[in-house]
């Protein structure tokens, strides 16, 4: 199977499931709505009866911004002009990138949500696997039959992403940028330095991700339950696949940039009020829904990728989850059964 | 002791018979000619300095003191390093490698002039005045066999080289990018009373010296281009495949230079009617090519308002260095010219540039004209500077825009919903509510806490100078600027001699709001506690509206009641108590308040509580942010869970 096949048969999947892209959303919602509503009441206790608020609600007032940043609790202080539009991207693009720390008030909704993206992860890859109709029984069983063995492959997540980022890229963009720019004196040259590193980080971190999602993929298409042995599995087939695996994920990541594009020209800006508000809202809400279908993508195409190399679409090792029967069609079944 | 005799006689004739220096816009007590090869590679100076020194105190004086700026970055334990550990300006200086410190030795120091000289090198000491740190090496005393009595003039002959360091507070080398300031053995100020005025180099202060005239021979490599303060008089190619050029500039307390081969040239002239014309020369970095014309553009701007408000440019050229990536270089002032400071991608809307140009080229007023004291009262230039710089901006640059930049500063993206304000935005009243207690001003700027000096030198004198503003009006305020820019150009006022004309000019005593904002750090916090209203006889309302001082800082204030048929109500209050209650008997009900409507006092650190209204829109701005905020939000949890 090309890669080309697997992205296209990965967005058949994904769009032929919408409720699995309707959950993901909604989780993403229902995450972060607990500490909006946290932030939306510091606000509103900020500004209290202040006139100020008529001005905030119509664009951005610098003024009383600082004032609330100056008094904010960790939570708070992140409500800077960064959120603003299409910034927010670019914001935590960049510190991602740049490895700037969050402060430890995002990470709980953070951890929170990866927790909840890691115990649906099985269900969703089963379910792109197995390329038809599941009911939500099996998708939640396959969930959690399978959330056991991504917590034992978490920590080896963790660790890499950790190690990562804690000892890599201080070394790629401290030690390392600081020596090749130390006497650079044009701007230009050292962006491009820094591009490259972004280059050579990226990849690492995305050749990491490829082998984690290979490792998910390959535990629910072939029923794996040792994760050392998916991980294992998973390195093999990227690199006996290198070519391909490495096609497909950049077929995704334009995708990835093309919905960044089109969210930069379309992002709500900051002045408007009343329904325009909600208009805004809404545009940013189906960026979210077009980030997170473009994930699913990524998953669906990966399995479907998989399954064309090594099997046939569809084939998935392990049985289909069946509800088991009530006890009273058990005793109609078998009436000799003492129960 | 026959000998002695006969070289203290010598001296005696030597002072009375070298030549002062000829009279011109300022005293010219301290004048210098200086003859300095630079050698890029070893990045070295040796120079020769002959100094003529005016006592123009009212006292004799028998030792000389001079700065060694560039012994800062000697070793670890000079103040300048020491205090660096409690700020996080110019970067990580624990990172820096021995290479990238400096050092400056004077080899020989001489008294010379018509007679035979006399050689006091072995009378050279290093004093510390400050902290008496024995390990700083920034200020070096001499003294000299007789003392040099009032209006009397002594020459030196100094021999000194210099390593000049990786750049350190805007001086340094990297690349083949030389700028280089505060590089030469230069002699401090001597107060009326005869008192030293040699300040050690600290980290969170800048300069003091008195006015003279600059003849200074600068020998670089062929082919690079360099631009000096003054103007360039000769320019010798020499065999060995250098260039010496000569500048020249009479009336100016302090020198720079730049070189490097990488400059491109430009040049543009300044024309207002009214005001002199002044050549520009723009030293620019080939990847800001395209910037040439905003560059001129913001200088122009500055040369023009700042000429029409305070008074005019007198030296008729400024140079614009615009420094190479990386060298904390930019936004600083010399005599005749100055750094700017400018990205590669630099948006139309991202004034940054602009606001840069039209600082620096400020302190050619405040700092280069008016000869303030940077070390003590480092307000009184970036401050005042700071306050019509906003002015400047605001006039001739309104469309600037919030601009944020990201992936280590490479891409900026413009916020077109956030105009830029100087004033409000500029981290000028943000920065001033951190460190509103952290100094009383007054104190000499050298002492401020290192870490939170700035807001107190640059945004607390901005503020209550914008705040003089609107409650005397720009007209009064200008022109006390005016006058304190005609009589104390080329002169060292301090702050006293301003706040002299301020009263002056504006015929009242603003003494007890200097008190307040000079000589203490009260914090000014108005708010409006409540607004209500009840029903009394004849189907009116009597509304009560109750505001409260919460800060320690008092300021006349007014309180604007508006009614629900719109009508608005404006009492005074002198605002000394701690509470004050106004009352509205009228048909309809008031509806909000406002203490400080117009926002006089820009002092005040809470805006937000300024205000009350019966109807509040709090919900709704509240949704409206913490919707955006909640698309960050979600934005930051897919970029993570993308590696999940």
């Amino acid at each position: 199977m090309r890669s080309s096949d697997a992205l296209v048969e990965g967005i058949r999947r994904v769009n032929r499931a919408p409720v699995i892209l309707a959950c993901v959303f909604a989780l993403t919602l229902l995450a972060v709505l607990p500490f909006s509503m946290l932030m939306r009441n510091a606000l509103e206790v900020h500004l209290g009866n202040s006139m100020a608020a008529d001005h905030a609600a119509r664009g951005v007032n610098d003024q009383w911004w600082t004032e609330f940043s100056a008094q904010a609790g960790p939570l708070g202080r992140t409500f800077s002009t960064t959120i603003i539009g299409f910034a927010a991207v670019l914001d935590n693009l960049s510190a991602l990138l740049d490895g700037e720390s969050r402060t430890p008030a995002v990470l709980w909704p953070g951890a929170g949500y990866l927790g909840l993206w890691l115990f649906l992860s099985g269900g969703i890859l089963d379910r792109y696997a197995r390329a038809r109709p599941t009911q939500a029984y099996e998708f939640f069983a396959a969930c959690g039959s399978y959330f056991v063995r991504f917590l034992r492959l978490a920590p080896i997540i963790a660790l890499t992403y950790y190690a990562l980022f804690a000892y890599l890229h201080p070394v790629i963009f401290g030690n390392l940028y600081e020596e090749i720019t130390r006497d650079v004196t044009v701007e230009r040259t050292a962006f491009l330095l820094r591009l490259a590193l972004y280059v050579l980080f990226g990849s690492i971190l995305v050749t990491a991700s490829i082998v984690f999602d290979y490792a998910k993929v390959r535990a629910v298409v072939e029923d794996r339950r040792s994760m050392i042995g998916a991980l294992a599995a998973g390195v093999r087939f990227v690199r006996r696949n290198a070519g391909a695996v490495a096609m497909l994920y950049l077929l995704n990541g334009l995708m990835f940039a093309g919905v960044l594009v089109l969210y930069a020209l379309v992002a709500p800006g900051a002045a408007s009020s009343g329904a325009r508000v909600w208009l805004g809202f809404a545009v940013s809400q189906i960026y979210v829904l077009a980030r997170l279908w473009v994930r699913l993508v990524f998953f669906a195409s990966e399995t479907s990728l998989f399954q064309g190399r090594l099997a046939h679409a569809g084939y998935i090792a392990g049985a289909s989850y069946k509800r088991p029967e009530p006890p009273v069609v058990e005793r109609l079944v078998a009436p000799d059964s003492p129960w | 002791m026959l000998r002695r005799t006969s070289m203290l006689s010598a001296i005696a004739l030597l002072l009375a018979l070298a030549p002062a220096a000829a009279q011109g816009l300022s005293p010219r007590n301290a004048n210098y000619t200086i003859d300095v090869r630079l050698d890029a590679r070893s990045r070295t100076l040796t120079a020769r300095e002959t100094l003529v020194w005016t006592n123009i105190s009212n006292a004799p004086q028998a030792e000389l003191q001079f700065h060694l700026y560039y012994n800062a970055w000697r070793n670890a334990d000079s103040t300048w390093m020491r205090e660096h550990t409690l700020t996080t300006w110019w970067g990580q200086v624990s990172a820096r490698r021995s290479e990238d410190f400096a050092a400056i030795d004077v080899s020989s120091i001489r008294l010379t002039g018509s007679g035979a000289a006399v050689d006091l090198t072995n009378d050279v000491r290093f004093i510390a005045p400050d902290d008496g740190n024995t390990d700083d090496r920034t200020v070096m005393a001499v003294t000299l066999p007789a003392p040099v009595g009032a209006g009397q003039t002594v020459t030196l002959d100094i021999a000194w080289t210099a390593k000049i360091p990786r750049p350190f507070a805007r001086t340094g080398a990297i690349g083949n990018y030389f700028f280089i300031a505060q590089w030469f053995p230069k002699i401090g100020v001597l107060d009326a009373a005869g008192r030293w005025n040699c300040h050690q180099f600290h980290v969170g202060t800048e300069f003091f010296s008195d006015y003279g005239v600059y003849d200074v021979r600068m020998t670089v490599p062929r082919g690079w281009p360099l631009a000096a303060t003054g103007r360039e008089r000769e320019r010798i190619d020499n065999a060995d495949g250098t260039t010496t050029h000569r500048y020249y500039q009479e009336d100016v307390h302090d020198f720079a230079w730049t070189t490097s081969p990488d400059f491109i040239e430009r040049r543009d002239r300044f024309e207002q009617t009214g005001l002199p014309p002044v050549e520009m020369r723009l030293m620019l970095q080939p990847e800001h090519a395209s910037q040439a014309a905003r560059h001129f553009e913001g200088t122009r701007a500055a040369l023009r308002l700042y000429g029409e408000w305070f008074g005019p440019y007198p030296y008729g050229h400024v140079t614009i260095v615009d420094p190479v990536w990386q060298s904390e270089t930019d936004g600083m002032e010399y005599p005749t010219l100055f750094t700017a400071g400018t990205w590669w991608r630099m948006p139309r809307e991202d004034t940054y540039l602009e606001d840069t140009l039209i600082h620096e080229a400020g302190h050619q007023w405040w700092y280069g004209l008016v000869g303030t004291n940077e070390f003590e009262d480092a307000w009184m230039d970036e401050g005042i500077n700071q306050y019509a710089n906003a002015r400047a901006m605001a006039e001739a640059f309104p469309e600037g825009r919030v601009v944020l930049r990201f992936f280590g500063g490479f891409v900026p993206w413009v916020i077109d919903d956030a105009p830029w304000d100087r004033v409000l935005f500029g981290d000028i009243l943000a920065g001033y509510r951190r460190g509103a207690t952290t100094d009383v001003p007054s104190t000499p700027s050298f002492k401020y806490w290192p870490g939170t000096s700035t807001p107190n030198t640059y945004a607390k004198p901005s503020l209550w100078l914008h705040t003089l503003e609107r409650a005397l009006g720009w007209t009064t305020v200008q022109q006390i600027l005016a006058t304190f820019f005609e009589r104390w150009k080329f002169k060292h006022p301090r702050p006293d001699d301003l706040f002299q004309i301020a009263n002056e000019i504006s015929r009242r005593d603003l003494t007890p709001f200097f008190d307040q904002v000079y000589r203490g750090s009260a914090v000014f916090d108005y708010g409006v506690e409540s607004v209500s209203s009840a029903e009394a006889a004849d189907e009116t309302f009597l509304s009560t509206v109750v505001v409260r001082r919460h800060g320690d800082g008092v300021f006349p204030v007014t309180i604007l009641v508006t009614l629900a048929n719109g009508e608005q109500r404006r009492f005074a209050w002198d605002g000394s108590g701690r509470w004050h209650r106004v009352t509205v008997e009228h048909t309809s009900r008031a509806v909000s308040a406002q203490i400080d409507p117009d926002q006089t006092l820009l002092l005040d650190t809470n805006f937000t509580n300024n205000s009350f209204t019966t109807e509040p829109q709090s919900g709704r701005a509240a949704t409206k942010w913490a919707a955006a905020w909640m698309v960050w939000l979600q934005d930051q949890l897919l970029t993570w869970t993308f590696f999940v």
